[in-house]
């Protein structure tokens, strides 16, 4: 089955949680020089529940898609304790289909930008 | 000659699954049976070393790998003595600048190299440079993707001690003029290295006439195994050059206060070769000879020919490199608006197609370009019109996808 399923290419159209936060409480910034992806996430929290999440920058399908399906769901987990309990396979699970290693990178660097930003 | 296909595919095993695509051959070759056989052959009946055994088993394995020198050596119209087997064109290209290059450079000395180098022509040289605090010095190219020989000869000089160029680009297919840069160099004084890699799988290479110094290239892009490359050096250079790794084979006599080397080419060889990758290398070569590389040339060109004009067609296309096919070898960097490479990647690949995305070891040529990656098919002996025609169908396949999900 295609990588590229409806819902995937939908996300990355119309990508959720997509552009900057005013005051942001944690920032994290990276990229994958190999294909310039770009990606940076803002979140604002209060204690250990986080209360809004954004994020922006340029990139692949896999990339944008994967961004905007993982804020969506810490959106909805809420407690930053929970939230770093994901996993890079919970992640991978979120976009289905067979992702190759070097896929697997761009599907990866928004959740990486989170646990970067989460510390 | 039938003209629109060699009629090898059957020699390749791996085109059995008629569904493969496989545009990436820049990056590394296909292998057919004979080649596989050869290396199958010293592994499974003769896995001796060379150079060593007094037994018949080991003067076998000698033999054999020993075959592959004269092979190769006549490929490129060199002496026996002038081929160094070194695991690929990086290792190659390493071993000139840490063994001609230390001895050879001195502070205030440059060398000069491209903008379209892959990484390997590329970096060790600035390294060198680093090393010997001589001048790292790059020429540009042209909008079309051919090299700027007046940049050239402005970054040239009587303090040019190496040229560093390769003969044709991984990138932009462009065919590099050799002969008038090996020219130009020696009328500074200048010595000159070719990165061959992407160009004796290609079209006849003679070293004796393209009249450089040193000429590098890989066994499996040209149908070979991993493993193993040659260095050609002039023998006159070559001569004049120290041991690269010190060990057994590159020794005459050791005692405990020192040790006098081996004649060349065994003088750089030290260690256990990779005596079955020189054994496969032999057979691709003989292989290639069998086909004829005049053949070879010819069904490129019009491969070439047929994949320009397909792929130009593709709305919203770019195609890196000359827009003058005669120019370019059959390789293809392009870009598709909206798409990214990666993206374009994959969905080539979901319809069985290899080609490659990123910036194929050229960040130099790339940032000239104005790009972060680009996708590159790239054909050989074993591909044909119809695997074109699925590569732009692919391509107009992703398009409509992605056009329509916009």
């Amino acid at each position: 089955m295609s990588l590229y399923k409806q819902i995937i290419l939908e996300h990355a159209q119309n990508p959720r949680n997509y552009g900057r936060l005013k005051n942001p409480d944690l920032k994290a910034h990276l990229a994958n020089p190999l294909c310039g992806d770009e990606i940076t996430i803002e979140i604002v929290k209060k204690g250990q529940i986080l209360k809004d999440i954004k994020f922006s920058g340029t990139g692949c399908i896999i990339m944008k898609a994967s961004a905007s399906l993982l804020t969506e769901k810490v959106r909805k987990i809420k407690d930053v304790e929970t939230i770093k309990e994901l996993n890079k396979k919970s992640v991978l699970k979120l976009l289905g289909g067979e992702l190759t290693p070097t896929r697997q990178k761009c599907a990866l660097l928004a959740f990486e930008a989170i646990e970067k930003a989460l510390g | 000659m039938n003209k629109n296909t060699l009629n090898i595919r059957k020699d390749f095993p791996i085109l059995k699954n008629r569904k493969l695509v496989y545009l990436d051959s820049s990056a590394t070759s296909l292998k057919p049976k004979c080649v596989i056989d050869a290396i199958d052959g010293y592994n499974s009946q003769y896995s001796a070393n060379v150079h060593r055994g007094i037994y018949k088993l080991s003067e076998k394995a000698t033999d054999e790998y020993e075959k592959a020198r004269p092979r190769l050596a006549d490929f490129i119209n060199a002496s026996c003595e002038e081929i160094i087997f070194v695991r690929n064109t990086t290792e190659a290209i390493n071993l000139v600048a840490y063994i001609w290059g230390e001895d050879n450079l001195q502070k205030g000395d440059n060398l000069v190299t491209s903008v379209m180098e892959h990484h390997s022509n590329f970096v060790p040289w600035q390294q060198l440079a680093k090393r010997k605090k001589a001048e790292f010095r790059v020429f540009d190219i042209n909008d079309d993707g051919t090299l700027n020989l007046e940049d050239f000869k402005k970054k040239l000089n009587l303090k040019t001690k190496l040229v560093a160029v390769t003969h044709v680009s991984n990138v932009l297919g462009t065919i590099n003029p050799i002969k008038d840069i090996v020219r130009q160099a020696h009328e500074k004084g200048a010595l000159v290295l070719i990165d061959g890699a992407q160009a004796v799988p290609h079209i006849k290479v003679d070293v004796k006439d393209l009249e450089c110094d040193f000429y590098a290239f890989s066994g499996h892009k040209m149908l070979g195994p991993t493993g193993v490359g040659v260095l050609w050096v002039r023998k006159e250079i070559l001569n004049k050059m120290k041991p690269f790794l010190f060990g057994g084979s590159m020794i005459e006599k050791v005692t405990l206060k020192g040790a006098a080397f081996n004649h060349s080419p065994e003088k750089f060889e030290a260690g256990t070769p990779d005596i079955s990758g020189a054994i496969g290398f032999g057979a691709a070569v003989d292989y290639l000879a069998r086909v004829g590389m005049q053949d070879i040339e010819k069904y490129e060109d019009k491969l070439k020919k047929y994949a320009y004009q397909k792929l130009a067609k593709i709305q919203n296309i770019t195609i890196y490199g000359p827009s003058d096919i005669n120019k370019k070898c059959a390789v293809f960097a392009f870009n598709v608006k909206g798409i990214h490479p990666h993206d374009l990647a994959s969905l080539l690949d979901e319809e069985g197609i290899c080609v490659r995305a990123g910036h194929h070891c050229t960040m130099p040529l790339h940032t000239h370009l104005g790009l972060i990656a680009s996708v590159r098919a790239s054909f050989y002996i074993y591909n044909t019109r119809e695997d074109v025609d699925k590569l732009v169908k692919a391509i107009k396949k992703a398009q409509k996808l992605l056009i329509l999900n916009s």
